[in-house]
């Protein structure tokens, strides 16, 4: 009797969990979908996942001049290759590589010495620094973009790559983070190093960096994750100039410079832009869910 | 500890960008608000609290707060509850647990404004795939029957569903009546898991005995055992929950921008967007900074209010 009442709830809490999978899976299955299938496909709703894969003729290639032979492929070749020819894709992707592996570097390089000092470092005023971090976590970042705006095109710096990267150099967050990790770091470890003659430059870069790997990449999964899909911010300074964009913000003028029934190659374009994280999520589940909620400040 | 110079050179960075990037800046938000400063203007007036006085009276700002509050009102309580069902679906299943939590915290990865994209075609209301499929139920008389309740005894055409299948279905992200609700259904689909996880953390530090102990008093059904044990130990976590949504969902613009760009009829005019329209767009800084300090101020009070809750409640 016990077996099957607990036969039954399994098989009640699998389906009301199933159902939440399908909403939530449902704008990736389409996104996926609809960068395979034709327009054609796509404004009739027919057709499944993949779609037929009928040959059919790109119009833009025959009105272009080309003879028609040349214009005839599959929708997914002709989605794909549209989006890479229509938007300049790859800039943008190498861009917001660029980018977010800048901030990520600069955040550390600044975060982690700062975290070793409130740590391990007795000196005056540690108490008032630490306490300015602690008041800082409390500004969220998004809520003071149009002040930095102003300062950053005071200085001639809006669009350009520093306006990009500067703001996000500081990472409270990060140093926090750190500090509380170099915290359970037991100073023997300091004392050993400082025996040998390390200067207190070398402890940072040779002996707290890598004790700190584990912190380091929970705090870098946050930074890159956050940073590739911020829009907010570069959606601020850099108005126009296509060769500056991420790739969030790239997807976005492509979507208003879209005429109508671009479906397909605005869909491939959006899967190429999220699919790198969805991917390497999956690979690495575990940690990037410590990664980013460990955080939560965001 | 031995004297060292080094730790000027430690701190020094991060002190004086902390001041430069972050402290500053609420600074020259707060004076700005007080001014009528435009970006290419060489001078500009001190107005004094006219903006704020602005932000207050005027319809339009009226719409914002009302905006903003509807959506943190709409999304807060449902990705909470939302969250914190499907981490107690997920942590007593025998099997499955990993796949649908790494399914339910997929959104929270993926670039929000690529899939706000997505889910504008899904939503689109000629091709779009959501009304397709709400349209396909008119026609079967067992789904029409169940969404327009006529097997309650109600009349069908009475009801929302059965209404729409003889007029039309909504314009979802176009119609001022739906497009907040739409945008927060977004932010729902995109957080939820994001609680969801916190609260998994959650439950793995209730500790077991508490179960055992409650199974003695007699506390058999697993709604006692939530009453009785899960709810009050989640305590802590349901404070942290609660504020992190909050203000997450206060700083909402991705969707808003992309796909309603604050309209209909200002109904998605929430505050982050209508701070970048005034300030970015229409250059109309001191308004934008005086929006910017009454956000700040909401976050802050938030952020209080969960400093108190968790003082105040942390310890059992």
């Amino acid at each position: 009797m016990m077996a099957r009442a607990n036969w039954l709830g399994e098989f009640f809490k699998h389906s009301v969990l199933l159902a939440g999978a399908v909403v939530v899976l449902l704008p990736f299955y389409l996104m996926l979908s609809y960068s395979l299938k034709s327009p054609h496909e796509i404004e009739a709703n027919v057709g499944g996942f993949v779609g037929s894969q009928e040959i059919m003729t790109d119009q833009r290639c025959v009105k272009a001049g080309n003879p028609e032979e040349d214009c005839k492929m599959r929708p997914i070749v002709y989605n794909y290759t549209a989006a890479f020819k229509e938007a300049p894709l790859v800039r943008y992707m190498l861009n917001g590589v660029f980018i977010t592996v800048s901030i990520f570097i600069i955040q550390v390089i600044v975060a982690l010495p700062c975290a070793y000092a409130l740590s391990k470092l007795r000196f005056w005023g540690r108490d008032v620094v630490f306490g300015m971090v602690i008041f800082c976590l409390l500004i969220p970042v998004h809520a003071i973009a149009l002040p930095l705006y102003i300062m950053l095109a005071k200085v001639g710096l809006t669009n350009t790559y520093g306006a990009l990267i500067i703001p996000w150099s500081i990472s409270v967050f990060g140093i926090f983070l750190m500090r509380q990790f170099f915290m359970t770091v037991p100073d023997d470890l300091i004392d050993a190093a400082r025996m040998d003659g390390m200067s207190e430059f070398s402890i940072v870069w040779q002996v707290m960096l890598p004790t700190a790997i584990p912190a380091l990449l929970a705090f870098g999964i946050f930074s890159v994750v956050a940073h590739w899909n911020d829009y907010y911010w570069p959606r601020i300074v850099v108005t126009g100039n296509k060769d500056l964009m991420t790739p969030p913000l790239g997807l976005r003028m492509f979507k208003s410079d879209m005429d109508g029934n671009e479906y397909g190659p605005m869909m491939a374009a959006t899967t190429v832009i999220v699919m790198p994280l969805v991917i390497v999520f999956l690979l690495a589940q575990r940690r990037f869910i410590e990664g980013i909620t460990m955080t939560g400040m965001k | 500890m031995r004297k060292s110079r080094a730790h000027y050179w430690f701190i020094g960075p991060a002190v004086a960008l902390m001041i430069l990037l972050l402290i500053m800046p609420v600074f020259v938000a707060a004076t700005l608000s007080m001014t009528d400063y435009s970006l290419g203007n060489s001078s500009f007036n001190w107005v004094g609290i006219e903006n704020y006085e602005k932000l207050f009276s005027r319809r339009s700002y009226q719409k914002m707060f009302s905006a903003s509050l509807t959506y943190v009102l709409l999304v807060v309580p449902i990705s909470v509850a939302l969250g914190l069902g499907s981490a107690l679906l997920i942590s007593s299943l025998r099997f499955g647990g990993e796949m649908y939590k790494a399914v339910f915290f997929l959104p929270v990865m993926a670039t929000l404004l690529a899939m706000a994209i997505v889910w504008e075609f899904a939503l689109n209301p000629i091709v779009g795939v959501v009304n397709d499929v709400l349209r396909s139920g008119c026609d079967k008389s067992l789904v029409y029957g169940l969404l327009s309740g006529s097997w309650l005894g109600y009349e069908p055409t009475t009801s929302w569903y059965g209404a729409a299948c003889i007029k039309k279905f909504p314009l979802w992200l176009g119609d001022k009546q739906y497009a907040l609700g739409t945008i927060a259904f977004i932010g729902i689909w995109q957080g939820f898991g994001f609680n969801m996880v916190l609260y998994l953390a959650g439950l793995t530090s209730v500790p077991r005995e508490l179960y055992h102990a409650a199974h003695m008093d007699g506390a058999d059904s697993a709604w006692e055992r939530f009453k009785l044990v899960t709810w009050p130990m989640l305590g802590p976590t349901n404070v942290f929950v609660i504020t992190i949504s909050s203000i997450r969902s206060f700083q909402v613009f991705d969707t808003v921008e992309a796909l309603t760009g604050g309209g209909p009829s200002k109904s998605t005019y929430v505050m982050v967007y209508a701070m970048f329209e005034k300030g970015v767009k229409q250059n109309l800084l001191g308004i934008g900074s005086a929006i910017t300090i009454v956000f700040l101020a909401f976050v802050l009070i938030l952020t209080l209010v969960q400093v108190y809750f968790v003082n105040r409640r942390v310890h059992y």
